[in-house]
């Protein structure tokens, strides 16, 4: 149940990460997010997840705006801000914990489940704050709506329109953050990213239109949510984090093949189906032209003259006659009034002729 | 200061070096999160070679790690040639899904073998030194600094076999393509030789603290230099100087190495990040000030030059007028006093010769707008910022 509430929220909050290029971003932060765990537990000496979770949610916020202020204001490029905040958090949240570690503190036990993440561990109470946070979300997205759709495609176009494009920016990072921060609890530092990317890349691929691929991760990062602690759950010893992304990765790579639109698959047909409708065209542009030479189009030529024609077969010949365009008799074959007139149009208007 | 402690300080130091060198060169090539890919997606590549061969250090497994990490990379660019996705998202699609069959792999059948994934991505320097080669019956070293060591001197080989190849393609790849170098083939080579390295050193220092010192100490060395050769060795000496300190700063702490000297590396960047002469972001920030105070200096003369009637001229006027706050129009008023631009009597300012002659270079510049002019205009700000 948690995991499927998580994987509705990353999928939809991811969407922007993705639409944003910010993909990489969701990587960092869930890195960085490290060393707040730590400071926390130092703080407070005790293992609530809230204060935890307050603790991760302002180093990520802070290694997020680092990430800012590198980009806008040095030479450095954002995947190397990106790498560099990542690893430079994540050891020093790396050196806390082996610090905590050598700490008489009985509590100490199980801040590592932050790394690899045990959905077991989820109490009703986490399931309760993370729908809670999840309705804000919800709340929040359907209030900004026009405002992050725009933001998302047109960033100068919402500043003339008098948008506080800063505000929303944060609005929105912060919320990615939010879910992030969440979402460790369950899948782990290391593994978060992938909870956030793979619903949303998954989802890209079957629509064009931002509120049905929102909409879209939301399920298929639910889905995966649900089967990936399933699968976990039949199998001693593995860890929930690890299968959720595997199932999502699945998700992505079927995504891929089988989207009707942009998927690997019907992108291969609909590339064959072209070059199959140019060797149709080009045998009838050859049969044009040899038609054109007798006065009367549809004077009967052998099938052999053909046979040297590259792009020519009996299947090829066999569809122009379905179509039409051509008549066969016996050996021979002879041009149709409808053919003569679309190959005399082929080169002209090649639209016409892809559409026939 | 005992034999161990000097064989985790020279291990740490080569790793730093080791991974530097092509930290740089990921860096200047924007793909330093191809680095963070591959040190995750060499895990099942590891866990794979651990079964076949049984031994962390044999080069089979080292062999066969750095492959996972250039399939990682072929991975990604296929995803990203085929244009359903970008290139950030193809790398963060690839590299959690290869690593999470690393840890399934691992939590299904290496129970009871010592390999867990927390050795994986941590590492332990501290225990390096135990583990010794043997060579014939005499004791040569630990064996992650001859496994180091030799990655290093055929790293340093090849970066000096094709400096300038390197160099010519990171920097402009259509140049590197029509002098006939192939920019594939040094892609390629690049990959292989940073896998490697990840795959060597994330044993002794574990698969985070590699990423960090690849892109930490190049980073650092972008923001004091823009010289490649520069920056290759202040990365060197950044690396170095980390892997030390965070040596000590572990051994006062009594925690993990490979945390600490991250933590020295982050401490390094945020120095240089703040105060690096040119690129800091206080001198940042400082130059940004200082230009929008010369803007601000030239809108006022401007103001002045339009202006012949003194009620606009007025001290108080302006302050209305120009919309600027009264500190700024009060620093901007002396700035332009020192430079003797203007003077003022009875609160009405006026422009003196030399501002006034400055006032029309401005205009003539603004209307031309061409490039003779702006030298010498820069001249003239040299002019107040003293």
């Amino acid at each position: 149940m948690g995991t499927a509430i998580l994987g509705a929220i990353t999928g939809m909050l991811g969407s922007f990460a993705v639409l944003r290029k910010q993909s990489l971003l969701g990587d960092a932060i869930s890195h960085a997010a490290l060393p707040g765990i730590a400071i926390a537990f130092l703080i407070t000496g005790a293992k609530d997840s809230n204060t935890l979770l307050l603790g991760a949610l302002v180093s990520g916020l802070i290694g997020t705006f680092w990430i800012r202020g590198i980009i806008t204001k040095t030479h450095l490029k954002s995947d190397t801000a990106l790498g560099l905040i990542l690893s430079l958090f994540f050891g020093f949240g790396m050196l806390l914990l082996t610090y905590i570690q050598k700490q008489p503190n009985a509590n100490q036990a199980g801040l590592d489940k932050y790394l690899f993440g045990q959905a077991a561990t989820l109490v009703e109470r986490d399931v309760w704050l993370m729908a809670i946070v999840t309705g804000i979300c919800l709340l929040v997205l359907l209030l900004f709506w026009k405002e992050f759709k725009i933001l998302l495609f047109d960033a100068d176009y919402t500043k003339t329109l008098g948008f506080n494009t800063k505000t929303i920016d944060i609005l929105i990072t912060s919320f990615i953050v939010l879910a992030i921060v969440l979402g460790l609890q369950t899948v782990g530092v290391v593994l978060m990213s992938a909870m956030l990317l793979a619903p949303a890349a998954a989802a890209r691929q079957w629509t064009n239109s931002l509120g049905v691929m929102v909409i879209l991760a939301a399920i298929f990062g639910a889905f995966s949510g649900v089967f990936g602690t399933a699968i976990s759950a039949t199998q001693n010893n593995l860890s929930t984090g690890p299968v959720i992304v595997i199932v999502a990765s699945i998700f992505v790579l079927l995504s891929f093949v089988f989207s009707p639109s942009r998927g690997l698959l019907f992108k291969q047909i609909r590339f064959i189906k072209n070059r199959r409708d140019l060797e149709l065209h080009k045998t009838l542009a050859f049969m044009y032209n040899i038609a054109e030479t007798h006065e009367d189009i549809t004077h009967p030529h052998a099938i052999k003259i053909l046979n040297n024609f590259q792009g020519f077969t009996k299947g090829t010949l066999q569809k122009l006659v379905h179509k039409n365009y051509v008549k066969l008799d016996g050996n021979m074959w002879y041009m149709t009034e409808e053919g003569f007139k679309t190959a005399s149009n082929l080169y002209n208007q090649q639209t016409t002729g892809d559409n026939e | 200061m005992n034999n161990a402690q000097i064989e985790i300080q020279l291990i740490a130091s080569l790793v730093a070096i080791a991974c530097a060198i092509p930290g740089t060169f990921l860096v200047l090539r924007k793909m330093a999160m191809i680095s963070d890919a591959i040190s995750h997606s060499i895990l099942p590549g590891i866990v794979i070679g651990f079964f076949i061969t049984h031994d962390l250090n044999s080069p089979i497994l080292i062999l066969l790690a750095a492959l996972t990490g250039i399939i990682t990379v072929v991975l990604v660019e296929y995803i990203q040639k085929t244009g359903l996705v970008k290139e950030d998202t193809a790398i963060g699609l690839v590299f959690p899904a290869l690593f999470s069959i690393g840890v399934i792999l691992i939590a299904k059948n290496a129970n009871d073998i010592h390999l867990d994934v927390d050795a994986v991505l941590l590492g332990e320097l501290a225990f390096t030194p135990f583990d010794r080669l043997i060579i014939g019956g005499i004791d040569v070293g630990p064996k992650a600094l001859w496994l180091i060591g030799s990655i290093l001197m055929i790293t340093i080989g090849l970066l000096f076999a094709f400096f300038k190849e390197l160099k010519v393609s990171t920097f402009d790849a259509g140049l590197a393509a029509s002098l006939g170098f192939s920019p594939a083939v040094i892609h390629y080579g690049l990959m292989t030789v940073s896998s490697i390295t990840t795959v060597g050193a994330f044993d002794a220092v574990g698969a985070i603290l590699v990423v960090a010192l690849m892109i930490a100490p190049a980073a650092t060395a972008y923001l004091l230099t823009n010289n490649l050769k520069r920056m290759l060795a202040y990365a060197i000496c950044f690396g170095v100087f980390s892997a030390i300190a965070g040596y000590w700063l572990a051994h006062i702490l009594d925690a993990s190495i490979s945390g600490s000297i991250t933590t020295v590396l982050g401490v390094l960047f945020l120095v240089v990040y703040l105060f690096a002469p040119s690129k800091g972001i206080i001198a940042v920030l400082h130059r940004e000030r200082q230009q929008r105070t010369e803007v601000s200096l030239l809108t006022f003369l401007l103001h002045l030059k339009n202006h012949k009637e003194k009620s606009e001229r007025h001290v108080n006027h302006l302050n209305e007028h120009i919309n600027w706050h009264k500190v700024r129009s009060k620093s901007v008023l002396e700035l332009a006093l020192k430079n003797n631009m203007i003077s003022i009597e009875k609160n009405i300012v006026s422009l003196t010769k030399k501002g006034d002659d400055f006032t029309s270079q401005a205009i003539n510049y603004i209307i031309t707008n061409e490039d003779a002019q702006i030298e010498h205009m820069k001249d003239d700000f040299f002019l107040f910022r003293g």
